[in-house]
């Protein structure tokens, strides 16, 4: 690329810049005030949790989530379609080892923690759920060519178990006569809970599993553990 | 509504295919074929209380709008519910014959699944931010389809469709910020009332469009689109262009003639116009030009992009009424009809690959001898591309060419003819050589499974949807008729 085209780019990012910043602007003096988050708070008793951002993420847009944890069984799903995992790295040496052994169990209990603090207080299932990714990562760069993870069948179910939680209990509510998704106030929090925790087996797998890089192949087969 | 919440299972029941075929790799097809079938069943279920009902609305979670989500089906989406039922539906029972492959198939079932549940959703949408994560699962799920086959030329291409779709939603994204900012909700019922012409709704007007036109390929944002289709395995081109770049192009009406409805001037509906003649000019010529099949197919989708484009300056001019009406249905008719007839084309495209080796048109002598059920598929589907009667696109030309004379809009009628001209032109070029002198073969149908499904396609967008296109107008709400 040119000199001159790249200054006419940079011209016309700035300008855009320019005249979303405006727009923006005038978007807010337009504003009704706290929009949708008064009327979140005003619910928040009948959503089974103290968190508005977990009350909206589970309760109020349930459906959104349900779909969000459906595009990250697509993304791994195409990752496995495009082909197969390569070794990828050397076991590391007894020091790292010996590193990886105390960081792996800290990061499951953290992930643990976020969990249950989400239904009160930042947290919730896609933090918890990146947190055992990261301890996936974490494994396979020291050598572990499966990070961590089962066989390739328990891969499958793992993948799955957050969609398929969500879309049992809307099922279930459902059937109870209360509409698809709608939990009943006593109930809401378990349900939510029960949710959240196939939701962050299911990230942490994908997430791990996406790390690996492609469908688990034969060369895969043997953990390796010095 | 009872116990049972239809349109909630129109997305969760491919949805729970999906699983089922992810979780159990080892009854793929059998598994997939019942979610497909399930699938199709509750669409069309939905699709017939629309018709009895005109609006059927769902709260998930039972908060109502403006802070819970909602499932909502009209006339409009309950057309093109039903077109991807079946459209669906023939592509699924085709794949069990397509992919013989284990592998494929393995790899194939889930990813479609989930694209059809995103598809469902998509239709079904009330909610500007749910809208954008559907279109995010479609487009995902798409590439991921498209790259199937795995060959470099493939695997390219949808990298780039991925990119493309990806900047798509993110500016769709950017426009829903500003609406959220400036109105506070996200239902497009609510934000319908509210809105108001302004630097506001207008910035976000072509933000969205704009994103959504990349992922509907309308000229000239198409370039991604050739070569991501043409190098799909069969039935993916056959999801991708008859279904996919059809629900960018449904988001984009739905924003223009309702929630925009305000916003939208004249100008902006002639410069989509104009573009739409130069996708059906451009796309038909490339078309002609084409060397392979599959590809004078995805070229030919970038042609009936443009003629759907088409309508827009001419609602814009048309006041209310029968004559709106009209035209309205016809938009939704042609619609149907390349849905419907490109899917047909694209499976039947598919078998002359698998059975000659290659798709070259020029080296494609004698295929109608050993193909002649796929020959007439791909007949009876250019019938409808060229818009020939009895074919429902003839009808939707038809209302499209009298709006224009009505509007005093004279200058897409020399359009109209050129792209049918040329479409007629780049479909004979293929007949002409599928039809060599060579023996009479003894049986029509040589491949049961693969061959059924795309007659069955084509054959519905010329015979059924041409013949019995007035129940459409009933299904839309909309006064007139052919």
């Amino acid at each position: 690329m040119t000199r001159a085209a790249s200054l006419l780019i940079a011209l016309l990012t700035a300008l855009f810049a320019g005249v979303l910043l405006w727009v923006f602007h005038e978007a807010l003096a337009l504003a009704p005030g706290a929009r949708l988050a008064e009327s979140a708070m005003a619910n928040l008793a009948a959503t089974g949790v103290s968190n508005p951002v977990t009350a909206v993420l589970l309760n109020y847009r349930a459906y959104d989530t349900l779909l969000e944890l459906a595009v990250l069984l697509a993304a791994l799903l195409g990752i496995w379609s495009l082909s197969t995992a390569t070794p990828g790295f050397q076991p590391a040496g007894a020091v790292l080892w010996g590193m990886v052994g105390w960081v792996v169990p800290l990061l499951i209990l953290t992930g643990g923690y976020l969990l249950w603090v989400g239904g009160h207080a930042p947290g919730g299932a896609f933090q918890a759920g990146a947190l055992l990714g990261a301890a996936g990562v974490v494994l396979r760069l020291s050598g572990d060519a499966t990070a961590g993870l089962p066989s390739v069948a328990a891969q499958r179910w793992l993948a799955v178990c957050g969609v398929a939680a969500f879309v049992g209990v809307g099922l279930a509510t459902m059937a109870a006569g209360l509409g698809f998704l709608t939990y009943p106030s006593a109930w809401a929090k378990w349900l939510i809970l029960l949710i959240e925790t196939a939701a962050t087996m299911a990230i942490g797998a994908t997430l791990a599993a996406a790390y690996v890089g492609g469908r688990p192949g034969s060369a895969l087969g043997e953990k390796r553990r010095p | 509504m009872g116990v049972i919440d239809w349109l909630a299972l129109a997305v969760i029941v491919p949805l729970i295919g999906a699983l089922a075929v992810t979780a159990l790799p080892s009854r793929v097809r059998g598994l997939g074929l019942f979610a497909a079938c399930a699938t199709a069943v509750i669409a069309l279920r939905v699709t017939l209380e629309v018709w009895q009902a005109a609006l059927l609305r769902s709260d998930l979670g039972g908060w109502g709008a403006p802070l819970g989500l909602a499932l909502q089906a009209d006339g409009l989406s309950a057309a093109l519910l039903a077109m991807t039922a079946l459209v669906g539906l023939a592509i699924s029972i085709s794949a069990t014959g397509y992919f013989r492959n284990d592998d494929q198939s393995r790899h194939f079932w889930p990813l479609w699944l989930l694209l059809w549940a995103a598809l469902n959703g998509l239709l079904l949408a009330a909610d500007l931010f749910n809208l954008y994560v559907t279109l995010e699962l479609v487009g995902l799920t798409a590439a991921a389809l498209g790259a199937l086959t795995g060959t470099r030329a493939a695997v390219a291409a949808n990298l780039r469709y991925l990119l493309v779709g990806l900047l798509g939603s993110i500016s769709y994204l950017l426009g829903v910020a500003l609406l959220y900012t400036a109105y506070g909700t996200l239902d497009m019922t609510l934000l319908a009332e509210a809105m108001q012409p302004g630097p506001v709704s207008g910035s976000a007007l072509v933000l969205m469009v704009g994103g959504l036109a990349l992922k509907a390929a309308i000229f000239p944002l198409h370039f991604w689109l050739p070569p991501a289709h043409a190098n799909a395995p069969a039935p993916v081109s056959a999801v991708l262009s008859a279904l996919v770049v059809k629900a960018a192009f449904y988001l984009i009406l739905r924003l223009w003639l309702d929630v925009f409805a305000p916003v939208v001037t004249p100008v902006a509906s002639d410069l989509l116009g104009i573009l739409g003649a130069l996708a059906v000019l451009w796309g038909s010529w490339r078309a002609l030009r084409a060397e392979r099949l599959k590809l004078l197919a995805a070229y030919s989708t970038v042609a009936q992009i443009g003629y759907l484009c088409l309508f827009f300056p001419l609602l814009q001019a048309t006041p209310e009424g029968t004559p709106r009406d009209d035209l309205m249905a016809a938009l939704v008719l042609m619609a149907l009809t390349h849905g419907f007839a490109k899917a047909g084309l694209f499976l039947a495209a598919g078998l002359v690959q698998q059975s000659a080796g290659h798709d070259r048109i020029a080296d494609l002598g004698g295929t109608a001898q050993h193909l002649p059920a796929t020959t007439f598929t791909i007949a009876l589907a250019g019938t409808a591309l060229i818009g020939l009667p009895p074919s429902g696109s003839f009808i939707g030309k038809w209302f499209l060419l009298s709006s224009a004379v009505a509007t005093g809009q004279w200058w897409w009628i020399p359009v109209i003819m050129a792209g049918t001209l040329l479409a007629a032109a780049y479909v004979f070029r293929v007949l002409g050589r599928a039809f060599n002198l060579e023996p009479t073969p003894r049986v029509f149908v040589t491949q049961a499974r693969t061959e059924v499904p795309a007659l069955l396609l084509a054959l519905t967008s010329v015979a059924v949807l041409g013949l019995v296109a007035s129940p459409l107008w009933r299904l839309l709400g909309l006064e007139g008729g052919p």
